[in-house]
């Protein structure tokens, strides 16, 4: 893989970097922080705050990567930063048991659920208002960002395998599961829609990018060898996906391996199998024609476009759907959820957030986008203003096909 | 009194002064990876009135000034020295109002180049100069470098779309020129400035000419399997009296470049050149020069012949001719890219020079070019650790601009002298010549403050730039 050395100097790379798009300084884009990166490891006095603080700015978003002509990693090469040189820069190894703890199984899943809805109920919501000034900003805002949450449970519980000769894995995630999981059933009934048999094993395991961007890789690496084996216990053919930041993450798992680990070569045939949902149903499904649909607009998360380059196939799937899809302006520009940055850089991205929801067409009453993060976040930014809604389109497709008669409703009760 | 930096700071606010060593450290360079120089400070303006603040402020403490958009240069022209203070535009980018009738797109110099076509095109209007740098360089980067680009073939260069500027001169005062029926009453100062390398004046907004995006276009490839044959196709064109939109060459070691990045088109591996062409206009004017074309490409003995089918292939097309420069650094750690012009009917005997030129010093050399307007962009391809093959790409890159001038072209096309081709300006010009450009200098600029050490070979002076590595 190249390296920073690499880097011509081109320039190409700033105008896609949401960092340097907000504070115009050199530093804080790509091409600078290539030099930083330099400089920290020649130059000890270069560890201070500052220079810290301009690297761990980065939003491993990867648009720099898309557009670089030198393939140079930017992002990955940050993300490596943080984890190995600058475990000063690391979110608060308290933040990151929590997290471990909420994501990491099952039941903790199925208790950030509850929290989530609790925080939801008038007495939940009178707490978190109480407390509203100790919680810190990028706190309050996920708050207000949560979908309406319904009291059924992980979304994995409510899904049947439909077993033997299955193609599809059906790759559940975490905040997907627990606070999307109408949209896991959705895009299970359009996967059914296209002739695919659906597995969905309950031991899967959180896809770990979160643990890896904050530079704790142990634990992603310990995850990823669990889906790996359900993976190959399953016969399935395609490990399917449907929040972006987890295919990006489920598409590099041969490279949280050193090369010689047994687990390579297994890594490297499950990360080949990782297919986003949205590519799966892109050309599949069958082509409906509606005028009344509400017009969308389309933001491209980075982990999509960026990390994946999907973006077309969002666009096929609406425009399949029966959606008259109008672009908005800077629609791979980063909305400045970027994982946990939120939580980590409140200023920052709330400054993006700002910028992105100016980029909405006024005549567009959905947005989508195919990512937990995003959706969050931009909506906690909207819910205000509430006419707009951001919707992943899987969601979007399978009204217009439940419309159509050909998905059903199921009980919210489980 | 309190010292520049302190003045600096009330000014603008201290966020947007910079003086941290690394931060510095961060802008000592710019496309140009042959020289680096850490400034004393950068600092941020956000409007003219605090460009024209930081501008008195500067020349009060005898601090020189170099103004930097993108810092896409590629002769070193947003270098500094440490006795200079760099003024970033990153966050002047606003434009200010687009004049659908008049077609006038008023902008901040800090506004990305690409980002002025994308607000015109839903009036149906582009703006014309189109460097391959246009997603990232600036407008004030272009009105310094007198910037051209693939579809300058047609439309011609930043000169002739900028009719309006205001900008502050090195005594701290501002000026108004051009206007905007863009015919100039007087003296063309604008002309002037255009061009002049930040060296006369600095841009703080400009006023563009935004013209109606022509009714058809048509984008092909020319796939070659000899570049002399490719070359003579070029001037067989222009010489039947077709002007096409843009015409761009690109031979094998470019080729194989590109498409080992991020655009790649799926060239063959064998290929010895391609052209990129595109004509455009009204619809029966295309047809007639496309069939004008492609009879000329078939009896150069054309490979194969490829047409965009549709806006995304195209699209690809030029992504893959735009990012050449940086998939240099796919093959080679680091290049050295040049811009000589010639006469367009020595361009098949100025590659075959070029490729000697390059085996005697043992420099690989790949070529992408203008072919339209004879403008070479010979990339001459180095490793900066080894001090040996920079001294030596220095000479054959000294040696490809002599022999520009010897067969009466120029040593820039469009990127400008900068620090990077001084010594040439001497080769290129009388004694005389220099001298009347100097006394140009002399009267805008009498302290030396704006962009010293650039454009200009000042005798006696020594600057600090220091070389890579
Ligand atoms: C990959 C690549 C491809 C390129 N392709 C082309 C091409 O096709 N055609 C072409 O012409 N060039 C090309 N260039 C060169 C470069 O992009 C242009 O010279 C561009 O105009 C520089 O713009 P910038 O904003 O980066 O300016 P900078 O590099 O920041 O500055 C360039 C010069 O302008 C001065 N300057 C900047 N802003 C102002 C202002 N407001 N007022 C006064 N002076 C100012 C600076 O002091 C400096 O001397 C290319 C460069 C790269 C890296
Ligand atoms: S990953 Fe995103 S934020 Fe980080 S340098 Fe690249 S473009 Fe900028
Ligand atoms: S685009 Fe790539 S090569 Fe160019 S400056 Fe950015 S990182 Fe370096």
């Amino acid at each position: 893989m190249a390296n920073w050395e690499d880097c011509v100097h081109c320039g190409l790379c700033l105008s896609a970097c949401p960092t340097y798009q907000v504070t115009g300084l050199e530093m804080e884009s790509p091409r600078g922080r290539l030099v930083l990166l330099n400089q920290w490891r020649e130059q000890p006095e270069a560890h201070d705050v500052e220079t810290r603080g301009w690297l761990d700015d980065c939003l491993d978003c990867r648009a720099c990567e898309s557009v670089c002509p030198s393939n140079i990693p930017t992002g990955h090469l940050v993300e490596a930063w943080r984890s190995q040189e600058a475990p000063e820069a690391r979110p608060p190894r308290s933040l990151i048991q929590v997290l471990e703890l909420l994501l990491g199984s099952p039941r903790g899943l199925a208790w950030f659920r509850r929290m989530a809805r609790w925080s939801q109920t008038r007495w939940g919501d009178w707490m978190v208002r109480q407390t509203a000034r100790w919680l810190p900003p990028g706190a309050r805002s996920v708050k207000a960002g949560l979908p309406a949450l319904h009291s059924r449970g992980l979304s994995r519980r409510r899904l049947d395998s439909d077993g033997t000769g299955s193609d599809i894995f059906f790759f559940v995630g975490c905040v997907m599961d627990a606070l999307y999981s109408e949209t896991n059933e959705h895009a299970a009934d359009l996967l059914r829609l296209a002739g695919h048999r659906l597995t969905i094993p309950q031991g899967q395991r959180c896809c770990g990018a979160v643990h890896r961007h904050s530079g704790s890789p142990e634990t992603a690496r310990h995850w990823a060898e669990a889906n790996i084996a359900l993976f190959e216990q399953s016969g399935a053919e395609v490990v399917a996906v449907d929040a972006a930041g987890c295919g990006a993450a489920l598409k590099e798992y041969a490279s949280l391996f050193p090369p010689d680990s047994p687990w390579q070569e297994r890594a490297q045939h499950f990360q080949n199998a990782v297919q986003d949902v949205v590519q799966l149903l892109a050309d599949s499904l069958p082509p409906l024609s509606r005028q009344d649909a509400n017009p969308v607009t389309v933001h491209d998360p980075c982990h999509h476009v960026h990390a994946q380059g999907i973006a077309k196939e969002t666009r096929s799937l609406l425009g399949r759907a029966g959606y008259a899809v109008t672009e908005m302006r800077e629609s791979t520009l980063c909305c400045g959820s970027a994982g946990i940055y939120n939580l980590t850089h409140p200023d920052k991205s709330q400054a993006l957030l700002t910028r992105k929801l100016a980029q909405i067409p006024d005549d567009a009453t959905y947005v989508a986008a195919a990512n937990p993060g995003c959706l969050m976040h931009m909506q906690s930014g909207l819910s205000a203003q509430s006419h707009k809604q951001v919707v992943h389109p899987v969601d979007l497709a399978w009204q217009a096909y439940r419309d159509a008669g050909l998905c059903a409703t199921r009980s919210v009760t489980s | 009194m309190t010292g520049w930096l302190d003045q600096l700071r009330q000014a603008l606010g201290s966020e947007h002064v910079l003086t941290h060593p690394i931060a510095l450290t961060a802008y000592a360079q710019d496309g140009y990876t042959l020289a680096s120089g850490r400034p004393a400070a950068v600092v941020l303006p956000a409007s003219s009135a605090e460009v024209q603040t930081v501008v008195q402020i500067l020349a009060a403490a005898d601090k020189a000034i170099v103004p930097r958009g993108a810092g896409t240069s590629l002769s070193g022209g947003a270098i500094a020295d440490s006795n200079s203070v760099i003024l970033h535009f990153s966050r002047m980018n606003q434009i200010h109002a687009i004049d659908w009738h008049n077609r006038v797109a008023e902008v901040d110099p800090g506004v990305v180049n690409q980002d002025i076509s994308r607000a015109l095109a839903p009036g149906g209007l582009f703006y014309a100069p189109d460097p391959s740098s246009q997603q990232a360089c600036t407008i004030g980067g272009n009105f310094a470098e007198n910037s051209g680009g693939p579809h300058c073939l047609k439309y011609g260069v930043t000169l002739n779309h900028i009719l309006m500027a205001d900008v502050v001169l090195p005594d701290g005062t501002t000026a108004r020129l051009g206007n905007l029926a863009g015919e100039p009453d007087g003296p063309d100062w604008l002309g002037l400035l255009i061009g002049s390398e930040g060296t006369l004046g600095i841009a703080t907004r400009l006023w563009l000419r935004a013209l109606p995006i022509p009714p058809a276009s048509r984008t092909f490839l020319a796939l070659f399997d000899s570049v002399e044959e490719a070359s003579r196709a070029v001037s067989d064109i222009i010489a039947a009296g077709v002007i096409p939109a843009a015409m761009e060459m690109m031979d094998k070691l470019a080729i194989h470049a590109v498409e080992q990045g991020a655009y790649p088109v799926g060239y063959p591996e064998d290929l010895e050149a391609v052209l990129l062409i595109e004509l455009d206009g009204e619809p029966a004017v295309v047809d007639a020069d496309r069939r004008v074309v492609h009879g000329i490409l078939a009896a150069r003995q054309v490979r194969a012949l490829r047409e965009a089918e549709s806006l995304e292939e195209r699209t690809l097309w030029w992504a893959n001719r735009k990012t050449a420069f940086g998939a240099m650094g796919l093959i080679s750690p680091r290049y050295y890219v040049q811009d000589g012009v010639i006469p367009r009917h020595v361009l098949p005997e100025a590659l075959d020079t070029i490729g000697r030129i390059g085996e005697r010093f043992r420099i690989r050399i790949a070529n992408v070019f203008h072919a339209g307007d004879g403008n070479l962009h010979p990339l001459l391809l180095y490793n900066h650790q080894d001090p040996d093959e920079v001294a030596r790409v220095k000479e054959a890159g000294s040696e490809i601009l002599a022999y520009c001038i010897r067969v009466g072209g120029s040593i820039s096309g469009e990127h400008g002298i900068g620090i990077e081709k001084l010594q040439e300006m001497a080769w290129q010009f009388a004694p005389q010549d220099l001298l009347a450009q100097r006394s140009v200098k002399q009267a805008f600029d009498p302290g030396g403050r704006f962009n010293p050490g650039k454009l200009l070979p000042t005798p006696g002076r020594c600057i600090d730039f220091r070389p890579v590595p």
